[in-house]
């Protein structure tokens, strides 16, 4: 267990330093030269751009900058925006909470109701009812997301007019307490719905084949022929060891949901990390895009991480091997 | 060839998919004789509703968009054709060489593969082409080298599988090099699972680009379904045809990819696909 554990540990934080490596020559070798651009182009002065170089620690050799670089990130500190010359710690810290609200409510309620609809499936296993539902997933497998997301708002928003089309609040009112809630939540219905949608197939899909797998297995067979009841049969010992895969694919799926819900954001006006995103790539702000890719593979390993180890608690299997 | 031919109608996936993709592949082609307008020129009626002149309206500035869908199929097919070759053929080779050759090679590699999975990718591929500049060689390019994991992992367990087979040994025992069994024996025998994985990567191909183009760093110079989309978002309150058509196309396209994968998933393991 302990080994095991020390493993996924050492895979996390090998993925980290690659994509700190990654990010750290993406700057590099960008093209364009910073310095030009901050001392001005029409009529550079030399010892300003010699200033600057030093300043910024760029006449150092590579290697050096690489291991500054590797310090100020331990140390929290992802480098500063180009435009508005904040951190980029402090520009994701303000939009961390919409973002983490709008990918956890989604993404649990996919989880549930993913899973239940492939639970259903599965037991309907060969009906109409299973094949349009498998149907239906591979359509919206193959649709994208902020596209789905518009269409949400042309029939919700547009057309009926019941629904807001973005942003997290209502502008025009200040409401405190509780109204406040509500008013976050009838903002979130479309962004969340849209999301739900894109993400149920693959927990439906899941629970579906492990289920029909597990229903397959000759401990099943015998239990059937012990004349041990269908329902408890399913209740105690199927639905047990199907529902483990899904909550694995919970995590697996955090680190898609993130770049997904970065684009739903932008259809949405919602006010998070992809707006940021959005943002930084139209400004051509590196630091801050870099700095945001950063954090988010740091956090996607460490959720990674502990679900491996939740994994491996749940299952023995696993850990044994 | 008859032989192919019954195999594909008989598995309705496969068959369905295969419409649609040559449906496709004609649209692309005739691309400039079904369109009746040049997708770039920019006509006299603006936001005009779909009519019997505009069959899809046309878009905020006045580009028939029933022309624009049309001539966007090139780009994508383009875009997910060439992207999944690189990664195929990229994670066809490391697979290949991990699982045949084993031992340290293959803990590296395979903790390579690893890593790369718990990177978020379209992330990456999103920094890159901003920094970068979105041209259509720099998409594909991205695409193809960021997305060949999925297909190293199965070659990998292909290869470590024939690699207990009879005639590898005995390849082997003859004396053959290493290089000439994984690119005479491995990599044929194993491909077919690698074929219908490479398929599903067009479609995530496409997808991906879609979302690039969505956000405004696809290429510039070319007509795609993602920039259709993004156009018509400044457009939700008094033009639903604009972008509602270029999603059309991409559900269509990246479904008929999904469906030849599915399909031809399903010939190779019968059982597999009894489940399915």
């Amino acid at each position: 267990m302990k080994k095991y554990i020390w493993k996924k540990v050492l895979t996390g934080i090998l993925t980290i330093v690659l994509s700190f490596c990654f990010t750290f020559f993406l700057i590099r070798c960008a093209p364009g030269n910073p310095i030009k651009v901050l001392a001005g182009t029409d009529n550079p002065n030399p010892e300003l751009i010699e200033h600057l170089t030093t300043k910024y620690g760029l006449d150092k050799p590579i290697s050096v900058q690489f291991i500054n670089y590797l310090k100020n990130v331990l140390k929290g500190d992802f480098g500063y925006s180009y435009i508005s010359n904040e951190s980029v710690t402090k520009l994701i810290k303000e939009r961390m909470f919409p973002t983490i609200l709008l990918t956890l409510t989604s993404s649990i309620l996919s989880l549930v109701l993913g899973t239940f609809f492939g639970v259903y499936a599965a037991r309907k296993v060969g009906t109409g009812i299973d094949k349009f539902m498998c149907g239906l997933s591979y359509i919206i497998d193959a649709t994208p997301g902020f596209w789905l997301g518009m269409i949400l708002i042309l029939i919700f928003a547009s057309t009926f007019k019941i629904l807001p089309t973005s942003g997290m609040y209502d502008i025009r009112e200040d409401y405190q307490g509780i109204y406040k809630a509500l008013d976050v939540i009838k903002h979130m219905i479309l962004p969340c719905i849209t999301l739900c949608i894109i993400q149920i197939p693959l927990y439906f899909r899941m629970a579906r084949s492990s289920v029909l797998q597990i229903m397959s297995e000759d401990f099943i067979l015998t239990l059937r022929a012990t004349g041990m009841k269908e329902n408890r049969i399913f209740n105690k010992y199927i639905l047990r060891n199907a529902i483990i895969p899904t909550i694995t694919m919970f995590s697996l799926s955090l680190a898609f949901t993130i770049s997904g819900v970065a684009l739903i954001e932008i259809v949405f006006a919602w006010p998070g990390m992809g707006r940021l995103i959005m943002d930084a790539i139209k400004n051509r702000d590196y630091p801050l895009l870099t700095g945001i890719y950063l954090m988010i593979s740091i956090s996607i390993c460490i959720v990674m991480i502990i679900t491996d180890i939740v994994y491996a608690l749940m299952d023995p299997r696993i850990r044994y091997e | 060839m008859k032989d192919i031919f019954t195999k594909i109608s008989s598995n309705k996936e496969l068959k369905i998919g295969v419409i649609f993709l040559i449906m496709l592949i004609l649209i692309a082609v005739f691309a400039p004789h079904i369109a009746n307008y040049d997708p770039y020129v920019l006509n006299d009626d603006i936001i005009a509703k779909p009519s019997s002149k505009y069959i899809f309206g046309t878009d905020g500035l006045g580009r028939d968009v029933f022309s624009m869908v049309i001539y966007g199929s090139r780009t994508s097919l383009k875009i997910g054709v060439l992207a999944a070759a690189i990664s195929s053929v990229i994670g066809t080779l490391i697979g290949g060489i991990a699982g045949y050759i084993g031992g340290t090679v293959d803990k590296i590699i395979s903790e390579i593969i690893n890593m790369f999975l718990m990177l978020p990718t379209f992330f990456l591929i999103l920094i890159v082409v901003a920094i970068y500049g979105g041209s259509l060689k720099n998409i594909i390019i991205v695409i193809g080298l960021t997305s060949w994991t999925g297909t190293a992992r199965l070659m990998r367990a292909q290869a470590m599988s024939l690699r207990e087979r009879t005639f590898i040994k005995s390849a082997i025992t003859i004396g053959e090099s290493n290089k000439e069994i994984l690119f005479k024996h491995i990599i044929p025998n194993g491909i077919f699972p690698i074929i219908a994985d490479s398929t599903m990567a067009v479609s995530s191909a496409i997808l991906s680009e879609a979302g690039l183009s969505f956000i405004g760093i696809g290429d510039p110079n070319v007509v795609s379904w993602g920039k259709i989309i993004a156009h018509g978002r400044g457009y939700l309150t008094n033009g639903w045809w604009i972008c509602t058509f270029g999603g059309i196309a991409i559900i269509f396209t990246v479904l008929a990819f999904y469906l030849i994968g599915e399909g031809i998933n399903n010939l190779l393991n019968p059982k597999s696909s009894r489940l399915n």
